[in-house]
């Protein structure tokens, strides 16, 4: 892993760490509710500042806390037209089955390619660091997969290509 | 080591209580249900259940005196329930919020007691004989969000609150029905019932864990931001003190004596606070201890330790990245403490035993006998 990746990880991992103090909170403004304060955004009091995390312009990591719910929204790097649209396909596949991975928001906060929503009742179930390892472990692995996914591609049209033009020859 | 029992009773627990005796003890297993165990030979067996609930039980407090346990839910209901024979009666509280009761708390003298609210508004409840409920005044006007946390002064009369809109405010609950008998004295001798004393506009951001020293010449709060203040002189013209730390916010805070402060919260390490002798207070250190699962000869390469702690180690490929967390915290509790309760003799005024409970489901007691290098705050 290059030097200037681990730093934005760390970054994250250490705003992870003091933005997940969250708490069960009742909405203020609904009867017999509780919803993640995040998304709803009723009482402006119950938000704090968003955090906005820049590897350069093209990766970068925003952090949305409220008293008791997390957003994490990630930009993932797309340097040319078939990362770009590996990268809509595969999160867009993840995304379909946000279910499995609990803390994964069905639909990316928009501007970005995938979000998490952290809700005090994952930190209750779930120790809080192994949540953050998850988050930064998936951010790890998504460059990669997404690299190996290029070079797949790129082999198989190679291929598929020199199969095709045999029949010239 | 500070931490003298260790219980897991429940996946997580939202708040705990404990009888008179300490014999038996009342907690909400993050559920619609307060448990009750009780120490049978030496073993914590489950006595009762209480079902009247219908949403999460966010405050249980449980009187010395007259042995009720008065609970608070997010459905917007409060009950005090009465040991009568073997049964816990509930009876109902007629607190007319209509959004959820965040947090609940005895008055000393145990006539009243107060209701923190996500309506912005603050119940004051006494019992009415006539009815056979407990009816509830409103503080209505001054909170502009959620009430986290209420705190009574021991003369009855004033009671602290501590707000997510960062203020920590100081009423009057003076009701004629319940205090008239009773002799007034102090700065509340001439407020009426809802009447603001004071209001504290140290934090910037949610305030929560509102508490009084002992002898109610200190109040303690702190805020979201890793603060906690300490207000002294409480009156027209107050004394305040900020202290910040370098690590996670506190939910609550306990006073052990006027000069010594136990905070808890997203630490997950209770972390003691003490005022010197011109009352200057200080974060002293954290009370558990905490095993520092990764360092030395993992970190062993040229850079030194600090350097490997902050950029993990580069030497053994990202398998060991999970180790990386600088906070993998390992104290008593694993997740964040949220509820803290003296276990003080009633007798004696000083608190040298404590219990707290977290999101872990642990209930820790803590002894501050043998913590030599404290003696001289206790």
């Amino acid at each position: 892993m290059s030097n200037t990746l681990r730093l934005y990880l760390t970054c994250i991992r250490n705003t992870l760490d003091a933005a997940m103090c969250l708490q069960n909170f009742p909405c203020q403004e609904v009867e017999r509710h509780n919803k993640p304060e995040v998304e709803l955004k009723t009482s402006s009091e119950l938000l704090l500042n968003p955090v906005l995390i820049c590897r350069n312009e093209a990766e970068k990591c925003l952090i949305e806390t409220s008293i008791n719910s997390l957003r994490i929204s990630l930009k993932v790097k797309q340097a040319d037209e078939l990362e770009n649209i590996l990268t809509k396909k595969f999160l867009r596949f993840l995304s379909m089955r946000a279910e499995a991975f609990q803390v994964l928001r069905r639909k990316p906060v928009q501007g970005y390619d995938i979000s998490f929503l952290v809700t005090n009742y994952h930190c209750e179930e779930m120790q809080k660091h192994k949540l953050i390892d998850f988050i930064v472990q998936f951010m790890e692995d998504i460059d990669k997969e997404i690299s190996e996914l290029k070079m797949s591609v790129n082999t198989r049209g190679r291929l598929v290509a020199t199969e095709f033009l045999k029949q010239f020859m | 080591m500070a931490a003298v029992e260790v219980h897991k009773f429940a996946q997580c627990i939202t708040c705990h209580a404990w009888s008179r005796d300490r014999s038996m003890l009342a907690f909400c297993p993050n559920n619609n249900e307060v448990h009750i165990y009780a120490l049978l030979q030496g073993k914590w067996e489950k006595l009762h259940v209480l079902q009247k609930h219908d949403q999460i039980v966010s405050g249980i407090d449980w009187s010395a005196r007259s042995n009720k346990i008065v609970t608070a839910s997010h459905d917007r209901n409060s009950y005090v329930w009465n040991l009568e024979g073997s049964e816990w009666v509930p009876t109902l509280v007629i607190l007319r919020l209509n959004r959820a009761a965040l947090c609940v708390k005895w008055s000393p003298r145990e006539n009243k007691f107060a209701v923190g609210s996500g309506a912005k508004t603050v119940c004051i409840c006494y019992y009415e004989q006539e009815n056979n409920w407990w009816v509830s005044k409103l503080i209505r006007k001054r909170h502009d969000s959620s009430v986290t946390s209420v705190a009574w002064h021991p003369n009855n009369i004033l009671l602290a609150t501590a707000s997510t809109d960062g203020k920590c405010r100081i009423f009057s609950t003076f009701i004629k029905v319940v205090d008239a008998k009773e002799s007034r004295t102090g700065p509340s001798a001439d407020s009426k019932f809802g009447e603001q004393i004071l209001q504290l506009d140290l934090s910037f951001t949610w305030s929560f864990g509102v508490r009084w020293s002992p002898s109610g010449n200190t109040l303690a709060y702190v805020g979201h931001n890793s603060m906690i203040y300490f207000v002294d002189d409480v009156g027209p013209s107050p004394l305040a003190q900020n202290v910040a730390f370098r690590d996670l916010p506190l939910r609550d805070v306990l006073f052990l004596s006027e000069r010594l402060v136990i905070g808890v919260g997203f630490d997950c390490n209770p972390m003691v606070f003490a005022a010197d002798e011109r009352g200057i207070w200080s974060f002293i250190k954290f009370l558990g201890e905490r095993k520092t699962t990764s360092s030395g000869p993992k970190y062993g390469s040229q850079f030194s330790e600090a350097f490997g702690k902050l950029y993990g180690q580069p030497k053994q490929g990202f398998n060991n990245d999970t180790n990386e967390h600088s906070r993998s915290r390992g104290g008593v509790h694993e997740n964040c403490i949220n509820c803290i309760v003296p276990l003080g003799d009633p007798g004696s005024s000083k608190v040298k035993r404590f219990s707290t409970s977290g999101l872990d489901g642990k209930i820790v007691v803590w002894d501050m006998e043998n913590q030599v290098d404290l003696a001289e705050y206790l």
